[in-house]
């Protein structure tokens, strides 16, 4: 934006806005990437460290929360800053689900015995780096306001489809093999689906960025991958 | 889809060696609220005194281009200009009432354009109007006192009675809210809605939640160019010119 609000402090209240969203934002991708190395490597020992950064997380939330009544109270945004108002408080929705979904893979690696088959562990570990792929570019293109970014992040979540459908493949196919996988592997199963969950919220985020760069929500339906059944 | 009322093409107004306008081109819907923004100075009001030929009581000033109303040339000179104001009623910025009775305020207007020639009629116009402008139940029992003894919300409504006694099709409103108090305008506001069901409303207002919550069209000016005219959801969410975004958002220097 090259002109600045005639108020100082109105222009302020919106970068300090933008700020926030962003400190939340890299958060959400530490938690998330934190979350995925535990459930690689069975690491237990990181479990509560990322139950604790879902807190920070959360109160970013409601401090994002409060930034939003006070702007919308006092300022009473228009055209940009209304767009960039009402986006901000639902990106700052969609990284909290996130959150919420990395804390719950973090609790998920306790019941995991520490010999899993490498193949097993190698198509999520894959399904986990596209996600994380997604939600740091998604995240770019909010700071830069990059419309064409935002929506190839739409379009890729296709592929967060097809690895999901591929990683659960091979968790039911270990699964088939012995009953007695079949504890920890429903684990398995259910942190694929909160992958591909926190997939979902990242094109949420994509769509909020499309509307807040040009005004118009992205039109069509999403092409989507291999359907799982629930 | 809405009918057009009034039409500006290429409309130039001069006072003096100033140009006021620049080549407006506007269209006001028939029973819609148009809102009128944009910084002091840029041509808002002059615009809707064009629409009565308010601008010929100043000497300096010269309109050129077109301006309609049904397809009849507002600025034809054979115009009976009584006539058209009959058409075209107006509320100011400050509330006016005449200094009479709030009764004489409302049928000063029918008896000199010759409506209401019976005692029985005039009561019935005056009943009508501020039933019309929701000051009826307010002032019925005191019609003889002076219109300059009611609140100044009330007295902006007896001046939109006073507007709408005469029976027009079009009310210019310059900034109709701004000496009034929160729940004076909340009023005005709920009357304007109401009183788009009959009457094509053109608004000028510095409140942009004002020009929100009551139109259906919007238009910005600037300098004395209309910079932007659209839907005003459309203009307040997500305006297609830089200059309009940055006076709706309060980055004007």
């Amino acid at each position: 934006m090259s002109n600045e609000h005639t108020v100082k402090s109105y222009e302020e209240e919106l970068q300090f806005l933008k700020d926030s969203l962003i400190k939340m934002g890299s958060l959400t991708e530490s938690q998330l990437s934190d979350a995925m190395d535990a459930v690689i490597k069975v690491d237990k020992d990181s479990i509560d460290k990322i139950i604790k950064s879902d807190e920070e997380i959360n109160k970013f939330r409601s401090k994002i929360d409060t930034q939003i009544m006070n702007l919308l109270v006092k300022r009473a945004p228009m055209a940009i800053d209304l767009r960039e108002t009402i986006s901000s408080l639902k990106i700052s929705q969609d990284l909290e689900r996130i959150g919420d979904l990395s804390k719950s893979n973090a609790k998920k690696v306790k019941p995991l015995p520490l010999d899993l088959p490498d193949e097993l562990l190698g198509n999520l570990k894959r399904l986990g780096e596209l996600v994380m792929k997604q939600l740091n570019d998604v995240l770019d293109s909010y700071v830069n306001k990059n419309f064409d970014k935002a929506k190839e992040v739409w379009e890729k979540d296709e592929q967060v489809d097809d690895l999901t459908y591929i990683a659960m493949e091979s968790v039911i196919d270990f699964l088939s093999k012995d009953k007695k996988n079949l504890d920890f592997s429903t684990h398995l199963i259910f942190a694929t689906k909160n992958l591909e969950r926190a997939g979902d919220h990242i094109t949420n985020i994509a769509e909020t960025v499309c509307y807040l760069v040009k005004g118009e929500y992205l039109k069509g339906s999403r092409p989507k991958g291999k359907v799982i059944h629930e | 889809m809405s009918n057009i009322k009034i039409k500006s093409k290429n409309l130039d107004v001069f006072y003096g060696d100033k140009q006021a306008l620049f080549d407006v081109n506007l269209d006001l819907n028939e029973k819609e609220v148009t809102a009128l923004i944009g910084p002091s100075g840029c041509g808002k009001s002059t615009f809707i005194r064009c629409i009565n030929r308010m601008n010929d009581v100043i000497d300096i000033c010269k309109v050129t281009g077109n301006i309609e109303m049904d397809g009849m040339d507002i600025n034809d000179k054979n115009l009976d200009v009584v006539a058209l104001r009959e058409k075209v009623g107006m509320v100011f910025q400050k509330p006016n009432p005449f200094p009479k009775s709030i009764y004489d305020n409302i049928s000063y207007g029918p008896k000199i354009h010759g409506k209401g020639e019976t005692k029985s009629e005039l009561d019935e116009i005056v009943e009508n109007s501020l039933r019309k402008s929701a000051l009826w139940e307010e002032v019925k029992d005191r019609l003889d006192e002076p219109g300059t003894s009611l609140s100044g919300g009330q007295q902006q409504r007896l001046c939109i009675a006073r507007a709408i006694s005469v029976n027009p099709e079009v009310i210019l409103m310059d900034e109709p809210c701004s000496a009034l108090d929160p729940i004076a305008t909340a009023k005005i506001e709920e009357l304007i809605d109401e009183l788009k069901k009959t009457y094509t409303i053109v608004i000028v207002t510095h409140s942009m939640a004002q020009a929100v919550r009551v139109s259906q069209k919007t238009g910005f000016f600037h300098l004395g160019k209309l910079i932007e005219v659209g839907k005003t959801e459309k203009v307040f969410k997500n305006p297609d010119n830089k200059m309009t975004q940055d006076y709706i958002t309060g980055r004007f220097g």
